[in-house]
């Protein structure tokens, strides 16, 4: 598989601060990949991702997205070919209305009305908000304006799709539909997904995960290694479930999901 | 936050809903200039008649339209008042001191207070069928030509409109930290001058840290989205000046010849 | 301290012509010293219904006993503060009530406007801040120099040194990660080990089922349940309808019902889960 962001030895710090928020990390993630990141707060996830992005310019360092290498120049190409959709669903709404804010992406692009008006139509029937179009964010619940922002992101075509935390603050109904629309996205239009998140059973969805300590990338691994672990709690993570379970019922700690577990239960009974 | 009616949109469809925002913006303007060709009963009648006939039109019940003069009724008492008992007569029908009671100080007097119902309920009229983002957009077109003396239309105008959609987040953000320094003891009503100033102090620093915190966010999230600095972009609201708008403005122009018509009656 | 509210309604309506009832003859009792959670979906009326508790609103109709104080639609404005002393508020994202120069300070607002002298206030803001677990050396820093994580439990303590009988918490572990999670609830755990009455809005259902003694379920505006969480979770209606999801063990107990295990109530938490497995291999293996 090709490579779609390549990382090599970056660092970053902050005007404010004397520590390197990202110290000389290293990734490849390749095409069609869903990678988490995970990792305590203050451990560098979300510089990581605006260096990528170039919201922030690297100390040191480079960063190719998509065989281009991240330059002045090349910055706004490759943000084209980048969406992110923030934690806080109140503070990315641009529009005053769901159409107006889909749009936006596609306005700075500078495309044709015609096309802009197909394309935000496309992008709320792909979110599944098409009924929305006209309502004003204040009146959707945190799930819907994620699913907005998701449209927005959409409707300019990226290839990669950045979570940052996206889901940390909404109920669980919400954070379910907004999973699942990533996960179809993935599954049926081949994007690159990296996802930010505190939520080990998110993990379970993506392929690969990374874990960041103190600016520094400390593990890349699978979330059936990741799920073993035990010292999870130094990284700000949950143990999962099904880890929890057996350790109470003193089974093997090897790797199981839940349906594993459930049919070895089954076999056991 | 209810006593806000003056300047906010309700949600609705009417003919004045449908109207261009650009052509009703202007009309409002130029409605409240002709008011004051206004100079007899047959004049005030017809502006009355004109401004009730679009009340009606827009289907909004005139009960919003009376609570639109609510903020302002103490001006509104307080200029008619001064008109009736200090208008200079010869011929008062009470007088007391400098104050007078005369017919032509109560005619006076009631021209006012028509002055201002009219200007009052259309520009509530304005307001209630145009949402904010409207507004924006019309005050963009009408800006346009200032692009040719340099001045940066679209950045204000898109500025304007992301100040409008966060109007209502900052509003619950307000009501959310006071709520939150009152369940901390904080009583907003109570001592003098200077305690209630110092009591704001909880809720203004909260609401600039959010604030900012918003601002920044949303920077860096429009940065994401490919947003520069306005140049090249196109847009997706666009406006449509349809038939009924040149109607509109032939009546506002048929409406101006008649009064200066009955003005000289 | 008990609380009751009796029959009561919430209208909107004044701000918004178009709003119905933010609550709906809702009647109910709060134990003293109780864990209660309060569920239900975002905008069924949890946190209109709480705002009543201290009378942040006031009920259109029906009335609202807190110990010996009654608070009806005409209750005035001032003599709230002794109320407001006895229960205290952790709002969602407490942090954002942050204002003062330094933590001690922000702390110490609260007792202070509840008439205790300085030196009492900066005792209670010493003890409050150890109680959420952090530094004393941290009493002279800025609160905004601070992490996310050490500004919610400030906030946090900015509550509880006015030593409320009462603590209403509004999702106060949203945002925090998972450890951060534990260590919070555990705090009010202990608080209500102290005598502290405790109510919970929540959307986390684990943490009812590890938490909470008494549950009461909104909807629309209205009360639909009410139980222990062991009662709330095995109830049929509630759960199929979606109005209660599960927690995680009873989810996977559920499961594991498909697949032989009988489980005469569905179990809520991971030691009851995991005891109900054993017994059942024992049984048969």
């Amino acid at each position: 598989m090709a490579n779609i962001i390549s990382i090599e030895n970056l660092s970053y710090t902050y005007p404010e601060s004397e520590s390197p928020a990202v110290d000389n990390v290293s990734l490849e993630i390749n095409k069609g990949e869903w990678i988490s990141i995970v990792g305590k707060n203050g451990s560098g996830k979300s510089t990581l991702t605006r260096l990528i992005d170039g919201l922030l310019e690297a100390s040191s360092g480079t960063i190719s997205v998509a065989g281009q290498k991240l330059t002045e120049e090349s910055l706004w190409d490759i943000r084209e070919k980048i969406g992110i959709v923030f934690q806080n669903p109140d503070h990315q709404f641009v529009g005053a209305t769901v159409e107006d804010d889909v749009a936006f992406g596609l306005e700075n692009q500078g495309i044709e009305r015609d096309q802009m008006v197909r394309e935000v139509d496309q992008a709320l029937k792909l979110v599944d908000m098409q009924d929305f179009k006209n309502r004003d964010p204040q009146s959707l619940s945190g799930g819907q304006k994620q699913r907005v922002a998701i449209a927005g992101v959409l409707a300019v075509n990226p290839e990669i799709i950045i979570l940052d935390e996206s889901t940390s603050m909404l109920d669980p109904e919400g954070r379910e539909t907004v999973l699942s629309l990533v996960k179809d996205l993935w599954q049926n239009k081949g994007m690159t997904i990296i996802s930010i998140t505190h939520d080990i059973q998110e993990t379970a969805l993506s392929q690969r995960v990374v874990i960041m300590k103190n600016g520094h990338l400390v593990e890349d691994l699978t979330p059936a290694q990741l799920f073993v672990m035990d010292d999870l709690k130094q990284y700000g993570l949950d143990k999962p479930f099904t880890t929890l379970l057996k350790e109470k019922l003193n089974f093997d700690p090897e790797y199981q999901d839940e349906e594993e577990l459930i049919s070895k239960l089954w076999k056991l009974n | 936050m209810d006593k806000l009616i003056f300047g906010r949109y309700l949600p609705g469809d009417s003919i004045i809903y449908r109207l261009d925002p650009r052509g009703k913006f202007l009309i409002t303007f130029y409605f409240i200039g002709i008011v004051f060709l206004a100079n007899n009963v047959a004049s005030y009648a017809l502006l009355l008649a004109f401004v009730l006939f679009s009340v009606y039109l827009s289907k909004i019940n005139i009960g919003f339209f009376i609570k639109g003069l609510r903020p302002m009724l103490f001006l509104i008492v307080f200029t008619v008042l001064l008109q009736m008992f200090f208008t200079p007569s010869t011929d008062p029908l009470w007088k007391f001191g400098v104050l007078q009671l005369s017919t032509d100080g109560m005619v006076i007097a009631g021209y006012i207070l028509l002055r201002f119902v009219v200007i009052i309920f259309i520009s509530t009229l304005l307001t209630l069928t145009t949402t904010p983002i409207e507004i924006s957009d019309s005050i963009e077109s009408i800006l346009k030509p200032l692009r040719y003396v340099k001045f940066p239309v679209t950045q204000v105008a898109l500025s304007l409109s992301i100040a409008l959609r966060f109007v209502p987040l900052l509003i619950d953000e307000t009501v959310k930290i006071m709520d939150a320094q009152r369940a901390r003891g904080v009583d907003f009503g109570e001592g003098g001058l200077l305690k209630r100033i110092k009591s704001f102090v909880p809720i203004l620093i909260p609401l600039f840290v959010s604030s900012f915190s918003i601002a920044y966010d949303l920077a860096i999230a429009m940065e994401s989205r490919g947003y520069k600095d306005g140049e090249g972009r196109t847009k997706y609201r666009q406006l449509h000046w349809k038939k009924i708008d040149n109607y509109t403005v032939l009546v506002i122009a048929l409406l101006t010849v008649c009064l200066l018509l009955v003005r000289s009656y | 301290m008990e609380i009751k509210l009796n029959n009561v309604s919430h209208s909107y309506e004044s701000q918004n012509p178009d709003a119905g009832l933010g609550l709906d003859g809702v009647s109910l009792t709060i134990k003293d010293k109780s864990f209660t959670a309060l569920i239900g979906k975002t905008g069924s009326g949890k946190s209109t219904l709480v705002k009543h508790i201290n009378a942040l609103l006031k009920p259109t109709s029906g009335t609202i006993k807190i110990g010996d104080r009654e608070i009806d639609s005409k209750t005035n404005n001032k003599n709230l503060k002794p109320l407001r002393q006895k229960i205290g508020m952790v709002f969602q994202f407490p942090e954002s009530q942050l204002f003062e120069e330094t933590v001690e300070k922000d702390i110490m607002f609260g007792p202070m406007n509840f008439g205790a002298t300085e030196e009492e206030a900066r005792e209670s803001a010493k003890d409050a801040l150890k109680l959420v677990g952090i530094e004393e050396s941290y009493l002279q820093q800025s609160p905004f120099d601070l992490s996310g994580g050490q500004m919610r439990r400030v906030a946090i303590a900015g509550v509880l040194a006015s030593n409320p009988e009462t603590i209403i918490l509004d999702e106060p572990t949203a945002g925090l990660d998972p450890v951060g999670r534990i260590e919070i609830m555990d705090l009010f755990k202990k608080l209500n080990k102290q005598g502290k009455t405790i109510i919970l809005v929540t959307h986390n259902m684990d943490d009812v089922a590890d938490y909470a003694e008494y549950t009461y379920v909104m909807q629309n505006s209205k009360l639909v349940g009410q139980g222990t969480p062991k009662e709330i979770f095995n109830n049929k209606e509630l759960v199929d309808s979606g109005i209660v999801s599960l927690p995680q063990s009873a989810n996977f107990a559920k499961k594991l019902a498909e697949k032989k295990y009988v489980f005469d109530q569905l179990p809520i938490t991971i030691d009851e889960l995991s005891n109900m497995i054993k017994e059942q291999l024992e049984n048969n293996g």
